[in-house]
């Protein structure tokens, strides 16, 4: 004899409709949201990856924040260094007129005070800021950095000769800044110095032309220091299409974890819908079936 | 020697127990739709015989016993399974409630403000002296410290949930217990007058089902028809006629111990919701709690130490930016941010004033992030583990209970395949006993007569 089957067919029944009906409750919701991660539990392992993900992606956007800080800051610097560069070229032509031996000892005063004007503007464009921040003064940002003294003329630098570096991406630093010494005193040129130099030579009438070569040193070593600013201007330009390169593979990763295969997911919805129609159709023709009892009567 | 008489009873004996059978099959028709029902059968048997010299005559036939049938090692499969699957549900439901708080998918959790924070020391690397930037850190390290203490906050109330549960499945566990005991005894009564003990059986059976959606028990049979009920570690339930209630007790952390006969059972109980809300209450949440607090601890001395390793915006060493904290428990729920002016934020490196745009411990403290300060991970990969750890825990209970509630309906299957009606098969016996009553009924008829002929017989004779 075989086993007896139980004769209580309906919960059977009613758990494959209740199953086909979660399949397509499932299948549906995942079509309408496009996701099949909606809680850790349905990928645990996709949703760790996403911590990291989001994590990654929302440190790029603070890189690309920091740049658009630093390309702002560092553009003016640039073009500030290219006003002094524009203002020592003046200089050099001047000197070298006021080096000519027929020049009449008040033609020379004249071109003194002219040098004396170009001294002031370069000092002035030595302590430019950006956004309130002094940017050649070192890491000393708030303090003016040069100064010149109205009497003797001596330039005075209170910044320090520190430098910074920021993050550009992870690991990824750049050099912020070129400490103002460096750039306007340097022993190898020094900008305030030549044209300080340059001002006395004119006015006492000595050593003219030594000052004009001191002019022309101190332009070619600006011009070595101001490579800097234009490198670290290409370097943004280079790690901010990185970074925009780099939130778009994150998106598509982050797309990767969490969304739903749209075929396989319409699919799965059509086969849920399918099951569930037979299941409700067996169970009322179960639920309708005569028995034993029936064709006694 | 038989006489007609004698004929006339034993065809009668046969319509009673005909009569017996038919009441049987139409009880279990009445029952097909009984939760808990088993199908009975009318077990006839041949009347004790007469002796008379050589001859042995029959008396008929009658009802032997009445029997449910049932299959007790199936019903304690059934029990098994079901506490396990009251266990395994029980887990989910809060489980749910627990990954909620750390749905990374939805952007719910700590990974936002925890980055946020480290974010903000990037901004400041590279705007060191500008006042907004660091206002920034500090009302991101704000962000951090509400987020640290809600997400304990909410661990906690997840986890009195959960008590609250416990206390409900005890309470349920003793009223079952009780009515469990009193139904043992209506079995020894049953058994004692000779009645079929079965119904009083399938109510015990139904007891102990409801009872196992609670707690996880074990079954032993008494030799008088008892059922006794234990818990896993083997504390008694019920013993016979008598229950013995479980009572809780409020521990240190404020939750509710279980206890059985004054011995502290809570860490043994298996299966049922019982087991499920403990593993919830005394292993899930505080593993996650612990987890959070080691995080807020060794995020919260880390950078307090490289804060006071830098440089304010005066030149002076910097201080603590959150709140020191003394010890690892409630450390998530304690976090809070003592500094208030973002001028202490330090930033520098060196040492006096004059460094306002000094950012080399700015990026120190950024570089915190990379830094292996929680348990020998970075705090978003220490985090990260946190949120598969929930998610791995939930994910592995579901697919448990799936498959449980596969093997639950198989056994269900199994148990009415012996004690389910079938309505055709009572259909059937229905009219096999019918035609043994009409033939019973049909005998009577030709006996009466054949007294009917005696009698005739005796009339002639006397005329």
């Amino acid at each position: 004899m075989s086993i007896r089957l139980n004769p209580n067919l309906l919960p059977d029944l009613l758990a494959g409709i209740e199953q086909s009906q979660q399949n397509e409750t499932t299948a549906s919701q995942e079509l309408a949201s496009g996701r099949t991660v909606n809680e850790p539990s349905d990928n645990p392992a996709a949703t760790a990856a996403i911590v990291y993900n989001h994590n990654q992606s929302s440190q790029d956007a603070q890189f690309l924040q920091n740049i658009n800080t630093l390309q702002g800051r560092f553009q003016v610097a640039d073009s500030t260094l290219s006003d002094v560069v524009q203002s020592l070229t003046q200089a050099l032509s001047l000197g070298t007129e006021g080096a000519n031996g027929t020049m009449s000892t008040s033609d020379q005063q004249a071109i003194a005070a002219q040098v004396q004007g170009l001294l002031t503007q370069v000092t002035g464009l030595a302590n430019t800021t950006y956004q309130g921040a002094y940017l050649f003064g070192g890491t000393d940002v708030t303090a003016q950095p040069f100064s010149v003294d109205a009497t003797t003329g001596a330039v005075t630098y209170a910044g320090n000769s520190n430098t910074t570096s920021v993050e550009l991406s992870n690991g990824n630093s750049i050099a912020a800044n070129v400490p103002g010494d460096q750039l306007f005193l340097n022993s190898n040129g020094s900008v305030l110095g030549s044209l300080q130099d340059l001002y006395t030579a004119l006015t006492t009438g000595n050593n003219i032309s030594n000052a004009v070569t001191e002019v022309s040193n101190a332009v070619n070593e600006l011009n070595i220091q101001r490579v800097t600013y234009g490198n670290a201007l290409d370097q943004i330009n280079t790690s901010e299409s990185y970074l925009n390169q780099d939130q778009i593979n994150l998106a598509q990763q982050e797309n990767d974890l969490e969304s739903a295969d749209i075929t396989q997911v319409a699919t799965d919805f059509a086969q849920a819908q399918l099951a569930n129609q037979a299941a409700i159709s067996a169970t009322s023709q179960i639920l309708n079936q005569k028995n034993l009892l029936d064709y006694l009567v | 020697m038989g006489s007609l008489t004698a004929s006339l009873n034993t065809a009668l004996s046969s319509m009673l127990a005909q009569q017996g059978a038919i009441d049987t099959a139409t009880n279990n028709i009445a029952n097909v739709d009984t939760p808990g029902y088993s199908q009975q059968v009318a077990n006839l048997e041949e009347a004790p015989t007469i002796q008379e010299g050589d001859l042995t005559y029959g008396t008929g036939a009658q009802i032997a016993s009445v029997t449910s049938l049932r299959d007790a090692v199936l019903d304690v499969r059934i029990n098994q399974e079901t506490a396990q699957q009251g266990q395994l549900n029980a887990f989910i439901s809060s489980g749910q409630q627990v990954q909620a708080l750390f749905n990374e998918t939805s952007g719910t959790g700590l990974q936002s403000s925890l980055t946020a924070f480290f974010n903000s020391f990037s901004e400041l690397s590279a705007d060191p002296s500008d006042s907004t930037t660091r206002q920034n850190v500090l009302t991101a390290a704000q962000n951090l410290t509400a987020e640290f203490n809600q997400t304990s906050n909410n661990l906690a109330t997840l986890q009195s949930n959960a008590d609250l549960s416990v206390q409900q499945s005890v309470s349920q566990v003793n009223s079952l217990t009780s009515q469990i005991a009193q139904v043992n005894q209506e079995v020894v009564e049953a058994q004692e007058n000779g009645q079929n003990p079965g119904p009083a059986e399938d109510q015990r059976q139904q007891l102990i089902n409801q009872l196992s959606n609670y707690i996880g028990v074990s079954e032993t049979d008494a030799s008088d028809g008892t059922l006794t009920l234990s818990t896993a570690n083997g504390s008694a339930l019920v013993v016979g006629s008598q229950s013995f209630n479980l009572t809780t007790q409020t521990n240190a952390n404020g939750c509710q111990d279980i206890y059985s006969n004054g011995q502290d059972i809570t860490s043994q109980i298996s299966g049922g919701s019982l087991a499920g809300n403990i593993q919830v209450r005394d292993q899930e949440i505080p593993a996650l709690q612990n987890s959070l607090d080691t995080l807020a601890y060794n995020l919260t001395t880390a950078v307090n130490q490289q804060n006071q390793a830098g440089y304010d915006l005066n030149g002076n060493p910097g201080g603590d930016i959150f709140t020191p904290l003394t010890q690892v428990p409630g450390a998530a729920a304690n976090m809070g941010v003592t500094m208030t002016d973002p001028d202490l934020i330090a930033a520098s490196g060196t040492a006096g004033a004059g460094n306002s745009g000094d950012n080399t411990n700015a990026n120190a403290l950024y570089a915190l992030q990379n830094s292996n300060l929680v348990d020998g991970q970075t705090p978003i990969s220490y985090y990260s583990d946190m949120v598969f750890q929930i998610g791995n825990d939930v994910s592995t209970a579901q697919t448990n209970e799936q498959a449980g509630t596969q093997v639950l309906q198989q056994l269900q299957n199994l148990q009415g395949g012996v004690s389910g009606v079938d309505i055709n098969q009572q259909a059937a016996d229905l009219v096999q006993f019918q035609n043994a009553y009409q033939a019973s009924a049909q005998v009577v008829t030709i006996i009466n007569s054949l007294l009917e002929t005696t009698i005739d017989m005796m009339d002639t004779a006397t005329t």
